[in-house]
């Protein structure tokens, strides 16, 4: 262990733990040193200068956020030569710097206006020659180089923390500017986040720009509803000036970039909500269709709130509860719990982001789960993460960081598994029956079906041969595999005897809450008396404009929803809603309460939750980055110990397959009908797809036969390698697909372009 | 040393203003005098002052220009507030007093900006260019204010006057490829691995290698050790090469590839000369040959240096990359002199690297080649290499030769003795340690200290640790054979006697000291000499007294035109970067001479050898704005027990927190020069 490093600053006695910088301190401590281009969760990018102390002994100035404190030394924060030489660092900020305020969609929240105010910069102290520079629209993104001060803070974020690595500096002294990386046109996945963290009015949002003054916006803290990472951020309305009453929508969506980071689906995916008034038929036919219904199907994009409600419900009128996406990833987490003995509670993104080891498999994660890509993109720079990627798909996306991609054949999962388990926990001390049952495994027979050779395996031991934090990232692929129990138990060997952490990647925003709030039964699938709530039904309440009654969206409503990292967490109303909710029909029913967040503090202790009021939860960072956003679950006793099984005979997939899967930044039913996001609904298929299923891009094709037949465009994806097309499903509404297995064989017939 | 008009070059003050020239007092410091290959310069001017050749030089323009070269040539940065605006300011306003538009507050501004410049900037470059400004607005206060009293221009400001400017830092100027070392860092630092590893390709191709095995010259000469201790330069470089590689990606070149010139070239030797030579050769659009003696690429890196310091899969990516650029390699086949004289005719330049493969003798008695267990150590390490990276085995013939029963070198419960006291010895006695030797010793004729700054220390202190024996201060006197197979050797003790009359201290013989060890093989890795038998007798190639190429250190080119050499073979046995060092250059100026036939150095290569000569590390310079006491990251390495035993790398290379820490303490000691005609 390395020790603690004793010293000062401003004559107060501090400690900085290992790799803690003189900045970290001083923020720990409250100790104020001023910054512009500082960014926590970035390495520093050492361009602003204003961090600059002075410390005993050392001629000259120290820059504080890249140096490290020695023993015993004695730092000064603040006297008149820094204060001096700061001032003139703003004086330099300021020369040229356009006098837009008035207009720019930064001012009121702009690092520039305080520093130049602190600092009493009141005129421009020296010239230069003036440069105009031209504005760059970058679709969802402008980019004014005039009002850029080459912080870099977009260039490390999007490099160190996306992963994107899409924008990078144009050295030239003072003509320096923020170019694209490797094309022309700005190439993203347009996550928005450079926005976020630009201390100016450089990069902003196109659809924002001049459309509201910082100080006329309302902030809204709250978490993204689009997949199951549990971003925090804020929804902006607008509720004075020029808003017009009864009009209220939200003006864009930030967040605490120092700590937090989102995706542009929670960014820019934001206007989902509703209109709606109270419509009494519509109230009536729900209620009678509730009393007379067998079974209440659900989505997982569902409050926990609400999710009680229906559970309530279920109680009450005896009805079954249809929840496949939930209930099939209970029974993973289960099956995994049952093997992994007590190392089953599943890994957060912040131990994600820390590993310096990783395997990915059974998910395109990058579009699955942007939350977890970002973690593994952390994980890669900052700790150098040798990260596998597991999966019959390759996704360029991941390339810088994955540094080894392994193709297994559609439908092998169980073998993959077990030749993980096998080959990771050879050298390890494992237990009598588990040394049996890996020795038991045909490696030959495993290899040759899921076709991930021995090489492989071994490259994936020397790559992690050095590794302190290992995390095996589970997607959603497998939680609807047939085998999916055991494939979940074998990864539990791996977190037992392996010391790998587990990320389990439910696939909606509240699976997890859903999963432990309901007690759900087998969906079988038929329409036929069943109350679809955001699901499918014979009567359908959802929060979806051509329901049979239309409910609030999840931005319309308070309540919490339980994220992978087991963290509760709360979601508020954004814009209100005048119409019905499922608390309205819950009290109907005899089942209800005042408002539906009464039903926070009675959500089921005994899964882990705790007893307390929505209006007790916490919903910020503290400034120096403590996560003080609703409360983290309690750890549940583990499961009865099983077995893992040897794996039969692993399917083969052959002839055209699909896999589902949405295109970057694209969800659900939410996501589809945003105004900012690209709905590429399109069939996508590489080059090598195309000539196999003799498709040309453009073609109109039918996917499927019978009833579940439905027709699309194919397009050419160069980025994409192999046989397999990817479909989307955001745009099928609220359509569950959590009971099917991500791949499938399909027909793929081309329509004729004469019909 | 430099004969001055004018210079404040590192605080001295020479002053010959309005003495005659015969008079003026010279400068103490090997200053850049030489504007371009035709024409001397009239000023220098750089981090650390200023000098003036010449009477005639329009001060004001003068700073005007450095300020403006700040400006342009600063590809480096523009990456801090004080230095991206502060530069920009001196620019404007010091043009602004030279057209004859200034005015008194021009002069306090310059200073204030100046001063904010020193103190703030983030690399060296923002923080000296203020230097030289501030002599020359001090020293020659007079010309400015004239130029602000009479509103009129500096006395040649509309006149054409050329300007030369080079950045440079004390480890890229140490290094003998020039490395950006700073830009490579930085890009570690920015966690943009692929920025760092095209830095390092500039002027480097082999990133993989000298991430491993370069001795690092340039950390002699890094001024960090002014304050603690030098950044671990070399190792840094690793992270961009294991990115490109880890990843898949293609290779990053450093630049576009130029399209074919339709011009072609014979590399002689696939070694690490051989590889840069058509590296950048390549990259310019000429068409490369590369003929090699082995079956396999790669030179001394991959016969010499042993799989656990250099592993082959990491040099074939360094390799790979040569290939990716259209380089046509040609194996198995010596090139002899009747082919050079092919050569000459068929391709447009000739480069000959085929390094130094040749061990001498240690001269002592008996020393007889033919004697069984005589084995010299290039052919030692080439067995030990051939087998381990690319099993291939030992012939019948050399079974016997080596007296060795195994299909590889197999040493076990044999007692090896080698001569030496370099790289080439420190291989030799740890490869015998791995092929399982019961006893290594190596004789050297100087003592620890010398044998720790001829290798490195880790080197040294590995072999200890793995058991190799060794005994300073001795020679071999007489190698003892029974009918031809060697039994023994005579060793002589020196003890260092200094000399009375204040010189070198001298190796003396102790006498009665002398002992007897029982030996199997003695192998000899003293030095090596080249092979040359490849050059035609006729063409009567000039040689060095050592018996290597001879060219001019400069561009490379042979006695005969179009000939040209690098590596060992035109130095003597040197290291990697020195190779890659001087076939860069070479193939710089090969590029050129094919297209225009005409040999040339480029403006930017007179500067960087004026600057070498000059040198930019200053070991007695104080650093200021940095913390000193910050430790250098040591990187992880296997355990002795377990690596004796096999070939896998030592050295695991830095963790990325090491690595970023690491690159953190790098100061950035980025400096412009700039001489005028």
């Amino acid at each position: 262990m390395r020790e603690m490093i004793n010293f000062t600053i401003d004559g107060r006695k501090v400690k900085a733990k290992p790799g803690e910088t003189i900045l970290n301190v001083a923020r720990r401590e409250g100790i104020y040193i001023p910054t512009m281009c500082y960014l926590e969760k970035t390495t520093p990018a050492a361009s602003c200068r204003l961090c600059v102390v002075e410390a005993e002994g050392v001629d000259g100035m120290v820059l504080s956020c890249q140096t490290p404190p020695t023993e015993g030394l004695s730092v000064v924060t603040n006297n008149a030569t820094l204060y001096e030489e700061r001032t003139n660092i703003m004086r330099l900020y300021d020369v040229n710097h356009p006098l837009e305020c008035g207009v720019c969609d930064k001012s009121g929240a702009c690092d520039l206006q305080n520093k130049t105010m602190e600092f009493n910069v009141a005129s421009q102290h020296f010239t230069a020659k003036e440069q105009s520079r031209k504005i760059e629209h970058w679709g969802l993104i402008n980019y004014d180089p005039n009002l850029c001060i080459m912080c870099e803070k977009c260039t490390h974020v999007c490099n160190e923390v996306i992963g994107d690595d899409a924008i990078e500096l144009k050295f030239g002294g003072y003509k320096s500017t923020i170019i694209p990386k490797n094309s022309e046109q700005l190439d993203c996945t347009y996550c928005g986040e450079c926005i976020a963290v630009c201390p100016v009015g450089a990069l902003v949002s196109s659809d924002f720009q001049y459309k509201a003054n910082a100080w006329e916006l309302e902030r809204i803290p709250s978490t993204c509803a689009h997949c199951s990472a549990g971003c925090a951020l804020e929804y902006e309305v607008k509720t004075t000036g020029a808003a017009v009453p009864g009009e209220e929508r939200i003006f864009r969506v930030t967040n605490n970039f120092e700590y937090a980071t989102l995706c542009g689906a929670g960014r820019f995916g934001y206007d989902f909500d509703l209109k709606g008034e109270k419509d009494a038929d519509a109230f009536a036919r729900a209620v009678s269709a509730l009393k007379h219904a067998e079974a209440i199907r659900f989505s997982s994009i569902i409050t926990n709130e609400e999710a009680l409600i229906l559970q309530r419900l279920k109680e009450k009128l005896g009805l079954k509860l249809y929840n496949e996406d939930a209930r099939r990833y209970m029974a993973f987490v289960e099956a995994f719990g049952s093997t992994a003995d007590g190392k089953a509670e599943p890994a957060t993104l912040d131990a994600l982001k820390a590993s310096d080891a990783i395997v990915v498999v059974g998910s395109r994660i990058a579009t699955d789960n942007p939350g977890i890509r970002y973690a593994v993109t952390t994980a890669a720079r900052h700790e150098g993460a040798k990260v596998v990627y597991m999966h019959p798909l390759e996704d360029t996306l991941m390339q810088n960081v994955v540094t080894q991609f392994i193709k297994y054949e559609v439908g092998t999962e169980e073998g993959v598994l077990a030749l993980l388990a096998q080959s990771l926990l050879a050298d390890v001390e494992t237990n009598k029956t588990t040394a049996a049952f890996l020795d038991e495994l045909d490696d030959g027979y495993l290899s040759a079906e899921s076709n991930v050779g021995e090489e492989e395996l071994e490259q994936i031991k020397k790559q992690f041969k050095r590794a302190k934090a290992k995390t095996l990232v589970l997607g959603s692929d497998l939680f609807a595999h047939p085998r999916a129990q055991n494939i979940a138990k074998l990864a539990g060997l791996l977190a037992r005897f392996g010391g790998y952490r587990v990320v389990i990647a439910a696939r909606e925003v509240n699976t997890v809450g859903a999963s432990l709030v309901c007690e759900l039964d087998a969906d079988n699938g038929s329409d036929a008396n069943v109350v679809g709530y955001n699901a499918q039904g014979s009567f359908v309440i959802a929060a979806d404009a051509k329901a049979d009654l239309v409910v609030a969206a999840m931005n319309q409503q308070e309540g919490t929803v339980v994220s992978i990292d087991r963290h509760l967490l709360p979601m508020n109303v954004a814009v209100g809603y005048e119409g019905y909710v499922l608390n309205d029909l819950a009290n109907t029913l005899g089942v209800g309460k005042r408002y539906t967040i009464d039903f926070t503090a009675e959500l089921p202790t005994e899964k882990g939750f705790r007893a307390v009021p929505f209006d007790m939860l916490e919903n910020f960072y503290s400034p120096t980055g403590e996560d003080h956003r609703g409360y983290l679950l309690a750890k549940v006793k583990k499961p009865a110990a099983q077995k893992c099984e040897v794996p039969e005979a692993l399917p083969e997939f052959n002839g055209t397959v699909i896999y589902r899967c949405n295109p970057v930044l694209q969800f659900n039913a939410l996501t589809a009908r945003t105004s900012q996001l690209e709905r590429s609904d399109a069939l996508r298929g590489s080059e090598q797809f195309a000539v196999a299923a003799r498709l040309r891009d453009g073609d109109l094709v039918k996917i499927g036969e019978g009833d579940a037949a439905h027709s699309r465009a194919f397009v050419i994806d160069p980025a994409l390698k192999g046989t397999i097309a990817l479909e989307p499903t955001f745009d099928r509404g609220f359509a569950a697909d959590g009971n099917v297995y991500r791949f499938e064989k399909v027909n793929i017939m081309k329509v004729s372009n004469d019909e | 040393m430099s004969k001055v008009y004018f210079s404040t070059w590192k605080s001295e003050q020479i002053n010959n203003i309005g003495k005659s020239a015969e008079a003026w007092e010279e400068s103490a410091y090997k200053l850049p005098m030489q504007y371009n290959e035709h024409e001397g310069a009239k000023a220098f001017i750089g981090w650390d002052g200023v000098a003036l050749y010449d009477a005639d030089v329009d001060v004001v323009r003068l700073a005007t220009e450095y300020a403006a070269q700040y400006q342009v040539y600063s590809e480096a940065c523009g990456r801090c507030a004080p230095g991206r605006w502060g530069g920009r300011i001196l620019y404007d306003l010091l043009d602004k007093i030279a057209r004859g538009e200034g005015s008194l507050s021009d002069m306090d501004h310059l200073k204030e900006v100046s001063r904010n410049m020193q103190l703030t900037s983030k690399c060296e470059i923002g923080k000296t260019v203020p230097n030289p400004l501030l002599d020359l607005m001090t020293h020659f206060e007079a010309d400015f204010l004239a130029c602000i009293d009479e509103q009129k221009p500096s006395k040649h400001y509309h006149e054409e006057v050329g300007y030369i400017a080079k950045i440079t830092a004390p480890c890229t100027d140490a290094c003998p490829a020039h490395v950006d070392i700073p830009a490579y860092i930085e890009g570690v630092r920015d966690l943009r691995f692929d920025d760092s590893l095209m830095a390092t390709r500039q002027t480097m191709p082999l990133a993989h290698t000298c991430g491993r095995v370069c001795p690092h010259p340039c950390e002699d000469e890094c001024r960090r050790t002014n304050l603690d201790e030098p950044i671990a330069i070399m190792e840094l470089k690793r992270l961009g090469a294991d990115y490109e590689t880890d990843h898949g990606f293609g290779f990053f070149h450093p630049a576009e590839q130029k399209p074919s010139t339709g011009k072609k070239v014979a590399v002689i030797g696939a070694g690490p000369a051989g590889l840069t030579t058509a590296y950048y050769l390549a990259l310019e659009g000429v068409h490369c040959d590369v003929y090699e003696e082995l079956p396999v690429l790669g030179g001394e890196v991959t016969v010499g240096v042993p799989e656990y310091r250099m592993p082959w899969d990491k040099y074939m990516k360094d390799i790979e990359a040569v290939r990716d650029l259209g380089v046509n390699f040609i194996t198995n086949t010596r090139v002899t002199a009747d082919m050079m004289r092919q050569f000459e005719a068929e391709y447009d330049a000739v480069m000959v690297a085929t390094g130094t493969r040749i061990s001498k003798k240690v001269r002592c008695a008996n020393e007889r080649p033919e004697i069984f267990g005589y084995w010299g150590a290039i052919d030692f390490l080439d067995k030990v290499n051939l087998y381990v990276k690319f099993g291939i085995t030992l012939t019948e013939e050399e079974k016997k030769e080596y007296m060795i029963d195994k299909e590889y070198v197999d040493l076990t419960g044999k007692t090896v003795v080698c001569v030496g006291g370099g790289f080439t010895s420190m291989d030799v006695v740890r490869c015998s340690i791995r092929a399982g030797a019961k006893r290594v010793v190596m004789l050297y004729r100087r003592d620890e200290k010398t044998i720790i700054r001829n290798t490195t220390y880790e080197e040294y202190h590995e072999a200890v640790e793995e058991g190799v024996e060794f005994i300073f201060h001795s020679a071999v006197n007489e190698m003892k054979d029974e009918n031809d197979i060697l039994k023994s050797l005579i060793v002589d003790k020196f003890e260092l006697v200094p000399d009375p009359n204040g010189g070198r201290p001298q190796l003396v013989k102790i006498e009665g000291a002398s002992f007897e060890i029982e030996c199997d093989y003695l192998i000899p890795a003293v030095s090596q000499s080249a092979d040359l038998d490849l050059l035609p007798e006729e063409w009567e190639l000039e040689m060095t007294s050592w018996a290597t190429i001879k060219t001019n250190g400069k561009d490379y080119m042979t006695s005969r035109k179009g000939i040209f050499a690098s590596g060992d073979c035109e130095y003597g046995p040197m290291t990697i970067v020195n190779a890659v060092g001087q076939a860069k250059r070479a193939s710089s100026v090969m590029a050129r001479y094919v297209q225009t036939g005409e040999i040339t150095l480029s403006d930017d290569e007179i500067m960087e050898d004026q600057l070498r000569k000059m040198r930019v590390y200053d070991k007695k310079e104080k650093v200021t704005g940095w913390l000193p006491g910050l430790p250098r990251a040591h990187s992880e390495v296997l355990d002795v027990d377990i690596r004796k035993e096999n070939n896998m790398e030592v050295n695991f290379g830095f963790t990325q927190e090491q690595a970023i820490s690491e690159a953190e303490r790098c100061m950035r000691c980025y400096y412009i020069a700039m001489v005028a005609n």
